[in-house]
């Protein structure tokens, strides 16, 4: 069965976690807070862990970095409105996804879903299905409407870099680390630019996309075709 | 310092006058006219002033007018008297003129704080009206489902339960604004800038909107080439989130909402031209105060803080916030945002 730890303060949220999580197979570990949620990670070994950044002793950021010493297991943090800088050092302390207080059901059990997927599976030589276009990491080819795309060697690299977190928020600083090197983690404006290009020759619509996603003020989400079939589900 | 100066100046100007007057009036009359200087200065600044320009009218009058002339001695003790009451004379109406301008101050202050009282309380009654009713329909819906939950059939909780939650969602949409509205307002807003582009922002606020867009035909002018901005993304992709949900509330469905950008000289204009009933001559500026309302309808619905907060987030950018009517009918709202010099970009091979 997989086990879900639950970081939250309030109770009310934990109740309706709980029946939620409960609802949909899960068995839920609820922690009130960051210290006990830092034992019970240990304890109970779970396979995801939702935490919420403002807890009562200490910041859920710090509770991100104690687990990400010594597990892979996934983590999505809940945060409040407007407070990006917030969900960035989440992520950055080693969170992979967020989602926003209030959220849907639904709209957690996707993220929740996509994260557990990333989990089992490993990404590497993966074909991604972006509607019309078909892009092969590993061999380094696109195509759309069976016609071939050319990338560029930096629009490979982006495509692959968002991949490796498939369905899941990258931020701006991991990724201009990740394909253009950690010493220009401030040049945003490179995304811009790229993003637009990849956008223009791969989805229909650039400036409404359906695949490369943005996260305003935090980063990118790459969403391939089957996880797009989920999360429509799971509404 | 201003009022010192003044009392030098009018001692100074009555000795003149006397000088003029001696030989032709009596001393007691140009006493008269240093008391006319010493009462307008100290009706005019405070105290101090007023006792500089008596005791320099008095030490004019003594040396100059008063027998013996050149010498500060006095003949007649009479003009002792003279002087003692032009001091008190300064001394008392110094003292009511400051207490008629305290008065006035307090008067003004207490209109003022009365005009916010009202404000106050006007915007008081129309949050707590917004709020109330998702409030009223969450909690009897709710209390439906709690109480009399067994007696209802599957579809009847199904939409009670779906009641709470859209009624949920909107009012976590006011509360939001209002409190967005407050913290732009105390100016606890520190932008966090970086290079965004407009197309990809309008891009994130129509995906937000996807719900309340689904009646209308959006059309979009968002050319190739348009600079980066200097912007905090979040904040601009909320202006514009609200300049279309401005447009998507206020328009009859099917009509067309009409999203551009270009380039203005050293600026970026983004516009949103709706083709609805269009604003009232003179709305243009009222639109954008807080908790109004167009003119023309009843209330379809939100805080009526929409294009308040979208201006507040522009003028904090260096940019301005607008809205036109069009002549062939309907409304623009735009915006502009001050273009910077553009960042260098790597070179790499073409594909």
């Amino acid at each position: 069965m997989t086990t879900i730890l639950v970081v939250e303060d309030e109770p009310d949220i934990r109740r309706f976690l709980r029946s939620s999580l409960a609802a949909e197979g899960f068995r839920v570990i609820e922690s009130p807070t960051a210290e006990r949620g830092a034992i019970d990670a240990g304890t109970h070994r779970p396979d995801l862990a939702i935490v919420d950044l403002a807890l009562p002793d200490y910041d859920g950021r710090e509770l991100i970095r104690q687990i990400r010493g010594w597990s892979s297991m996934p983590i999505i943090v809940l945060s409040a409105r407007h407070q990006e800088q917030m969900k960035i050092d989440a992520l950055d302390a080693g969170a992979d996804d967020y989602i926003t207080k209030p959220f849907g059901v639904g709209e957690l059990l996707a993220r929740l879903r996509v994260a557990l997927r990333h989990a089992a599976r490993s990404p590497v030589g993966q074909i991604l299905k972006l509607g019309r276009a078909v892009v092969d990491l590993a061999r380094r080819r696109a195509v759309r409407d069976d016609a071939e795309v050319r990338l560029t060697p930096i629009e490979f690299r982006l495509l692959a870099a968002l991949a490796r977190h498939l369905g899941m928020v990258v931020t701006h600083r991991q990724l201009l680390s990740e394909v253009w090197g950690p010493s220009h983690v401030g040049q945003t404006h490179y995304l811009r630019i790229y993003l637009k290009q990849l956008r223009d020759k791969l989805e229909e619509d650039p400036v409404q996309p359906r695949y490369l996603l943005t996260e305003t003020g935090v980063g990118y989400r790459l969403v391939a075709d089957d996880d797009q079939v989920n999360a429509m589900r799971d509404r | 310092m201003k009022g010192y100066l003044w009392a030098a100046g009018a001692a100074a100007a009555c000795t003149l006058a006397g000088i003029g007057m001696r030989p032709r009036f009596e001393l007691v009359n140009i006493a008269m006219v240093y008391l006319l200087a010493v009462v307008l200065v100290a009706q005019r600044y405070s105290r101090g002033p007023a006792v500089l320009a008596t005791v320099l009218s008095v030490a004019a009058f003594d040396l100059l007018f008063v027998p013996p002339q050149g010498t500060f001695s006095v003949e007649d003790m009479q003009y002792l008297v003279t002087f003692a009451i032009m001091l008190a004379v300064g001394l008392v109406i110094s003292r009511l003129a400051e207490n008629v301008r305290a008065q006035a101050d307090t008067q003004a202050r207490l209109a003022a704080d009365a005009q916010t009282e009202r404000v106050r309380s006007t915007l008081l009654a129309s949050i707590s009206h917004d709020l109330r009713t998702p409030l009223a329909v969450m909690c009897g819906a709710s209390s439906s489902l709690a109480e009399r939950g067994e007696q209802l059939s599957p579809q009847e909780r199904q939409a009670l339960a779906r009641s709470v939650y859209e009624q949920a969602r909107e009012m976590s949409d006011r509360v939001a604004k209002l409190l967005q509205m407050t913290r732009l307002e105390a100016g606890g807003i520190r932008l966090d800038r970086d290079w965004g582009s407009i197309a990809e922002i309008a891009g994130t606020s129509l995906s937000r909107l996807r719900e309340r867009l689904t009646r209308h035909r959006v059309v979009l002018e968002l050319p190739d080439g348009l600079p980066l901005v200097r912007v905090d993304a979040p904040l601009i992709d909320q202006a514009l989130t609200n300049l279309l949900e401005n447009a998507a509330i206020h328009t009859p469905p099917d009509t067309v909402i009409r999203l551009r950008a270009w380039r203005a000289g050293q600026e970026l204009v983004v516009s949103v031209e709706d083709y609805g009933q269009g604003l009232a001559a003179g709305d243009e500026e009222r639109v954008f105060a807080k908790f109004e309302h167009g003119a023309a309808e009843g209330r379809p619905g939100g805080v009526g803080l929409g294009l308040a907060i979208a201006r507040a987030i522009i003028v904090l950018h260096g940019g301005r916030a607008w809205a036109e009517r069009l002549p062939i009918g309907g409304s623009a709202f735009r915006f502009s945002l001050p273009i910077e010099a553009q960042p260098p970009m790597p070179a790499e091979a073409p594909a």
